[in-house]
């Protein structure tokens, strides 16, 4: 397994999308995050799994940029993005979704899409009262696209909700088409899928399949083995803080130091194969 | 003209002064959540600084200030509404560049207390606790106006100046700009993790909120021809609060609506009922404190004010459903991965 990764060479870089190496973070004196490397393979479904407070969450954070890491280093394709803010690593084509939904409460559905574009013209003064035909025009092309994008996640018919009137599953689904609606090359889902009826687990592991066939990198935290069976090629192991493995699901069941850390009784109790 | 007259077009130019004020302050907490507590000192900077360029020399005038450039209106108007703008950049680094909200409302008081306390105690800046008088009433002299018909006048000019801002505000607050504003004021984090530069965004609305409040100010020094420290103690803040609190967030004619109601019927009109025997000034105490209340009671009962923010609806031109298939939140589609029992993860292969 991965505990002390090489170098990378050029060629691996073009392998990975997304990369970071000894990432640490303690909160008043606790590790949330104590010495994390890892690296996403680019056109794929990685899953970050781990017990409750391995520090997934605190990762994704530091990889979006949300939360400074005390120490170590993180790679957006070949750019070192150490430190960098949220804002701008969002613009190299990074997009997250939150455990908790935050969605923009005060803004209505399709307003939570039609946000996300970046460098638009009307949000510059100079363009809406010089360019007006073109900051028109934009965001009509927006606002077409973002409907789409509804279309696909089922949130159509609330396009002019307010989205803090939106149910659990529903927000789930809304933050997935804000991300895409920035046409990201990387998507970090927290929990996609917590605390969502079964039929609609179905319908994200879809959306997410539909994702990867367009090109997308994914990372997504998840709690549930059978989702990551199904459409995870890859899947890291964070524990206390530290990657405990990386590789396919298959091969990390044979891990016995996996098996303890996480899978535990669950698997021994599970049928025999 | 009679008192009667006086009165009402004092009320009606008030009226569209804080209507103005309020847009200024709504752009800045309404849209984009910034507790601008210092506003009412942005109010006094336009009012201040298009008072000493519409001023002559001050040599002779019996009065200390800078400037003294004897402009015109509305050129010393603008120049009051972009001095404002000027001291938002300032403050913005200061303040915006690190701080989180609650900690920057505080910074805010502190810098409208330290920015009042130089103006009224700094006297060669703009006269200082006396402050500035026998400001030219505007293009009094260019309209052959007296006295009486410049009170109708100018609260005739600063309806129009209102009408224009609005216009200007609401382009602003339809447009893109204004959506990302409204997404920032909802959750800077998540706007930041969308690809906005947040700091970027509440510099360009602390500028357009204190244009308006200079604007505003400006105009009150016109109107008046006067204007001192007792026109902007540090709570007259509230006050502005109050109208678009009353009014409706986040709505440009609710602010209007805010104006009348607390500007014009609570501030405004009570001042001109006769006192209370034997107890002069108990009505301003008394209004003061309904305004507290009325705020108070809006907070609990009725925070989206009585205009609430609106809904912004999908362009009429998209409203056809696009083509793709059509997938309804009610209705499942096909398992894509196999149905998942609780907690599932027995059934591993
Ligand atoms: N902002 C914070 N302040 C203090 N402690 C924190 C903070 N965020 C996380 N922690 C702590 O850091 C540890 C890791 O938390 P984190 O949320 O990253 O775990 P997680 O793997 O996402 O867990 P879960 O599966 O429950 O979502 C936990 O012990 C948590 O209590
Ligand atoms: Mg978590």
């Amino acid at each position: 397994m991965t505990d002390t990764p090489s170098p990378t060479t050029s060629d691996e870089r073009d392998e990975f999308a997304l990369s970071c190496h000894d990432l640490k973070k303690s909160f008043q004196g606790v590790m949330a995050v104590s010495g994390a490397t890892f690296e996403v393979p680019r056109g794929m479904i990685t899953a970050l799994i781990g017990p409750n407070g391995a520090g997934k969450t605190t990762v994704v954070n530091i990889l979006s940029g949300m939360m400074r890491s005390d120490s170590g280093r993180m790679m957006v394709d070949s750019t070192d993005v150490t430190n960098w803010e949220s804002y701008k690593i969002a613009r190299l084509g990074l997009m997250r979704t939150f455990q908790l939904s935050r969605e923009l409460g005060g803004l209505t559905v399709l307003e939570n899409l039609l946000v996300a574009p970046q460098h638009q013209s009307g949000e510059s003064l100079f363009n809406i009262f010089f360019r007006p035909g073109r900051t028109k025009r934009e965001e009509l092309a927006n606002a077409q696209r973002a409907l789409e994008i509804l279309n696909t996640y089922g949130l159509y018919e609330l396009r002019d909700s307010r989205a803090r009137e939106l149910s659990g599953g529903q927000k789930k689904l809304l933050e997935i088409a804000r991300g895409i609606m920035a046409a990201p090359k990387i998507l970090l889902l927290d929990e996609p899928m917590a605390g969502v009826n079964p039929a609609l687990i179905d319908r994200i592991g879809g959306y997410i399949l539909d994702l990867k066939a367009q090109g997308m990198t994914i990372l997504m935290v998840e709690h549930n083995l059978n989702v990551v069976e199904k459409i995870c090629d890859h899947v890291i192991v964070l524990a206390e803080g530290r990657t405990l493995a990386t590789g396919r699901l298959s091969d990390l069941r044979a891990n016995a130091e996996v098996v303890q850390a996480y899978l535990g009784e669950v698997i021994s109790a599970g049928p025999a194969h | 003209m009679s008192a009667f007259w006086y009165y009402v077009f004092t009320l009606v130019f008030f009226l569209f002064d804080y209507f103005i004020l309020a847009m200024g302050l709504n752009i800045q907490y309404g849209e984009t959540g910034i507790l601008n507590f210092a506003y009412i000192g942005f109010v006094a900077i336009g009012s201040y600084v298009t008072g000493v360029t519409s001023l002559p020399n001050s040599v002779g005038t019996g009065q200390q200030y800078i400037l003294g450039w004897g402009l015109p209106f509305p050129i010393n108007l603008l120049l009051g509404g972009l001095a404002s703008s000027a001291l938002a950049v300032l403050v913005a680094f200061i303040a915006l560049r690190r701080l989180r909200t609650d900690y920057l409302a505080v910074v805010l008081i502190s810098l409208s207390l330290v920015l009042y306390d130089v103006i009224n105690n700094y006297v060669p800046l703009f006269n200082g606790a006396d402050g500035l008088y026998n400001v030219p009433e505007p293009l009094a002299g260019f309209f052959k106006l007296t006295t009486n018909s410049f009170i109708p006048f100018f609260a005739a000019v600063s309806g129009v100046v209102a009408l224009i801002m609005w216009w200007v505000m609401h382009r602003i607050t339809n447009a893109p700009l204004g959506r990302t504003l409204r997404a920032i004021r909802d959750d800077v984090e998540v706007s930041s993790a969308l690809g906005k530069g947040v700091f970027r965004y509440q510099l360009t609305s602390m500028i357009i909120g204190a244009f308006y409040a200079g604007v505003g100010g400006g105009l009150i020094i016109q109107f008046g021809g006067s204007f001192n420290p007792t026109a902007w103690l540090p709570g007259e803040t509230f006050v502005i609060f109050a109208v678009i609190i009353v009014g409706g967030v986040g709505n440009n004619v609710g602010l209007l609506v805010g104006a009348l109601l607390v500007e014009t019927l609570l501030i405004h009109l009570p001042a001109f009922l006769p006192a209370i025997p034997g107890h002069p000034g108990l009505i301003e105490y008394i209004d003061t404190m309904v305004v507290g209340v009325l705020l108070m009671v809006m907070l609990w009962f009725r925070p989206q004010g009585v205009v609430p923010e609106r809904i912004r609806r999908s362009p009429i031109s998209l409203v056809k459903r696009p083509a793709s298939a059509i997938i309804d939140v009610a209705a499942p589609t096909e398992p894509v991965v196999a149905p998942v029992g609780n907690p599932a993860i027995q059934e591993l292969p």
